[in-house]
């Protein structure tokens, strides 16, 4: 049994009126791939978001590797350091090459040297393919290319989770297997995943754990047989009925 | 004919100068030299009616004068307090200043003439009501049309208020007996009416506890008076003055010809083109620091309010750049130039190019300030949680990221402002500073022309401004190369 690395007691989240987490708890180990799944508006986004604290959660505690970062046990910037992120949207840094993004966090948090930082990105560049374009700008890649290269961004400063949102949702449709397939070999490396996606082949096929989400709570949590054939909740029978 | 002056010039100096100077009391004038031919300052030396006079009575008292320069607000002060005995600049009596110092009896009675067109309805003051008058901004004319006749049109110099009567916008001007002769010896289709509008007299201020002093110059001025000396001193300055000014009137008949003669006059006579050199170079000194220092302050309040927009924190910061920005931008330019000087600087002896670097920075800086807030805000937010995703502390990631991206995008924007502040800098006249409009006011004040040192003060602004355009773009294009 490996050792939990995510322990998330009770979170609620509101936006104002508007509850979009509502009393979520469970437990992520290290190693482990779990899928979040669940109709758009259920809280996803949010939940993922509550995990690096670029959402406070209202109430509730977030334990990571046994301390509690909601409690400020451990410096937010400290925190997030070990917990990288790839968006629906990419976000790469448009005023920097490509090279410079990934470094960036690296050098400015004083986690490696320069010359540490460029041998790392280069030989992550050079595992991806895209080692030519370490002199280019984020506009003059293709939209596969450029989330890539955000996963290779959060992987530069060695995370011990990396956190997914829909990270194919905003590409063409032929540039989708190349992101899935890098994802897909981080998760055999062992890396911790945690990824929100609507692509539920994807997630059958890769996914530790599968958790079903609507209107801000977990009502489904389990192997992705568990989840997507055998779930006895009507509200994710009729989902996944749907989807697939 | 120059040097037939300049002759004439030395002769005088050396008969005022030759009398022996051997042990005598020293007699102390005080004056401001900028106003002749009363009182100006002639290769480093103050000359004028006033010294010449005070010097003849000085020698005949038995005195060794000595001049000192001050401003003119200083002048009866400087009687009063006993810092000097006598001032002499051209002062009119008044009621008010009566109560202050002692008046000598008057040695020069200055007439307000009244100049109208050739053929103007109006023929003496009476019919001056209602009609269309001109005045130059605090003298005296201004004063008596205000309070005797109406409110008049005020202009900054005489010249002005004479070529808005040639074109038709003006039914009369009020000014001084003797640049209205100036200005009507210049230009065709004027007259002086016969009956000037008001007198004034310009007496000597001695302190009013040395009657002694002020019976031996009444005694003295007298005696000049009935000898005709007086008379013979101020007709002599005059006509110096007046042939000076006839100088800069321009004689040819071609287009091309009067051209060359007035650029002569405007800026080569007397090396006046060097008021428009000092003038810019202290505009641009001017531009260029404020620039600076409303880029610093614009930066600091503008993260300071978009921190306050995206993250809820630096509230009480927040709320006095608001405050800053409100007042900075709902008034002019011009009256915070005046307060910064006289208001805050009150007190304190401080360079005017200074003063106006820090208000001309202090304004720049809400504008810089609003354009690079509009920036940042218009940057995605996904860019700052992509930075803090990674680790990168709040200022991190808005000086790597955003502010970079910020900047790039509002560049025409801030490009606009430069040259907008550029522009406003033209107001520093206001404060008595050289700057590029003024070196231009200063010419057009001594040649009376309005046209040639006007175009050339555009002329100026307009090059500069160019040429900050082309390199912007230049900036511009650097920055867009990657992307
Ligand atoms: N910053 C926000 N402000 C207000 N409401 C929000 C915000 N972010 C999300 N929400 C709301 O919270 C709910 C959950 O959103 P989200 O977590 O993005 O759902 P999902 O990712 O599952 O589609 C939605 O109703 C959404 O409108
Ligand atoms: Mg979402």
């Amino acid at each position: 049994m490996s050792e939990v690395i995510f322990e998330i007691r009770n979170i609620v989240k509101k936006f104002k009126k508007l509850t979009a987490l509502d009393n979520v708890s469970t437990t992520i180990k290290s190693g482990e791939v779990v899928f979040i799944v669940g109709p758009s508006g259920s809280g996803k986004s949010t939940f993922l978001r509550c995990l690096n604290l670029l959402e406070t959660p209202t109430s509730g505690e977030i334990i990571f590797a046994g301390k509690n970062v909601t409690g400020h046990e451990i410096g937010l910037n400290k925190f997030r350091r070990q917990v990288g992120m790839v968006f629906q949207h990419f976000n790469l840094f448009p005023n920097l090459s490509i090279l410079k993004n990934i470094t960036l966090a690296p050098v400015k948090t004083h986690r490696m040297s320069r010359k540490e930082a460029n041998e790392k990105a280069f030989e992550l560049l050079k595992r991806i393919g895209l080692y030519d374009k370490k002199d280019s700008y984020p506009s003059q890649l293709s939209g596969g290319q450029k989330q890539r290269i955000a996963i290779v961004r959060a992987l530069a400063m060695n995370p011990d989770v990396l956190l997914f949102d829909e990270p194919t949702s905003a590409l063409d449709p032929e540039m989708v297997g190349e992101v899935l397939s890098l994802m897909k070999e981080l998760a055999a490396e062992g890396m911790t995943m945690v990824v929100v996606t609507h692509e539920i082949g994807f997630a059958a096929e890769v996914a530790d754990r599968i958790i079903f989400m609507d209107q801000g709570r977990i009502i489904a949590d389990g192997t992705p047989e568990e989840v997507i054939e055998n779930s006895s909740n009507q509200r994710v029978k009729e989902f996944f009925s749907k989807v697939l | 004919m120059k040097y037939f002056y300049t002759f004439l010039f030395l002769l005088f100096t050396f008969l005022l100068t030759s009398c022996s100077e051997q042990e005598k009391p020293e007699l102390i004038m005080v004056t401001n030299a900028t106003f002749p031919p009363y009182e100006y300052v002639q290769n480093g030396r103050i000359d004028g009616i006033d010294p010449c006079i005070i010097k003849r009575i000085a020698d005949r008292l038995g005195y060794q004068l000595k001049i000192q320069d001050m401003s003119f607000d200083s002048v009866i002060a400087a009687v009063q307090s006993g810092k000097a005995h006598v001032a002499a600049s051209g002062i009119t009596v008044t009621e008010e200043r009566k109560k202050q110092v002692a008046f000598s009896i008057p040695y020069v009675i200055a007439k307000q003439v009244i100049i109208v067109p050739e053929n103007s309805p109006i023929k003496n003051s009476t019919e001056l009501k209602g009609k269309r008058i001109g005045v130059q901004h605090g003298t005296t004319g201004d004063l008596y049309v205000t309070e005797k006749i109406q409110n008049p049109e005020r202009f900054t110099h005489g010249p002005l208020a004479v070529a808005a009567l040639i074109a038709a916008k003006l039914d009369a001007v009020v000014v001084d007996s003797e640049p209205a002769e100036v200005y009507i010896s210049q230009r065709k289709n004027l007259k002086i009416l016969d009956e000037p509008l008001t007198y004034e007299e310009y007496a000597f201020a001695i302190n009013r506890k040395n009657k002694e002093l002020l019976d031996k110059f009444n005694r003295e001025l007298q005696s000049m008076q009935k000898s005709g000396e007086l008379k013979n001193i101020i007709d002599e300055y005059k006509s110096r003055h007046s042939a000076n000014a006839a100088d800069n009137k321009v004689e040819s008949d071609t287009f091309f010809g009067k051209l060359g003669a007035s650029f002569r006059i405007n800026f080569i006579k007397e090396n006046r083109y060097q008021y428009l050199l000092k003038g810019f170079f202290n505009t641009i000194h001017i531009t260029f620091f404020s620039l600076i220092l409303g880029i610093v302050i614009g930066f600091g309040v503008a993260i300071v309010r978009s921190t306050a927009d995206l993250t809820g924190k630096m509230k009480l910061a927040d709320f006095f750049c608001r405050i800053y920005l409100t007042v900075i931008r709902g008034t002019p330019v011009v009256v915070q130039l005046l307060i910064i000087y006289f208001v805050i600087f009150r007190s304190i002896d401080v360079d005017k190019i200074f003063v106006a670097i820090i208000a001309f920075g202090i304004n720049s800086g809400a504008y810089v300030a609003e354009i690079i807030r509009s920036g940042i805000m218009s940057i995605d937010k996904g860019q700052m949680e992509a930075g803090r995703s990674l680790g990168l502390s709040y200022f991190q990631t808005m000086n790597q990221i955003i502010l970079p991206q910020a900047f790039k995008n509002v560049l025409p924007a801030l490009g606009n402002e430069f040259i907008v502040l550029l522009k406003e800098t033209s107001v520093a006249g206001y404060i008595a500073l050289d700057d590029l409009t003024k070196g231009g006011d200063i010419i057009r004040s001594q040649t009376y022309d309005a046209f040639l040192p006007l175009a050339a003060v555009a002329l100026i602004y307009l090059i500069v401004v160019v040429c900050l355009s082309k390199l912007l773009g230049l900036l511009e294009k650097r920055l867009n190369k990657n992307e």
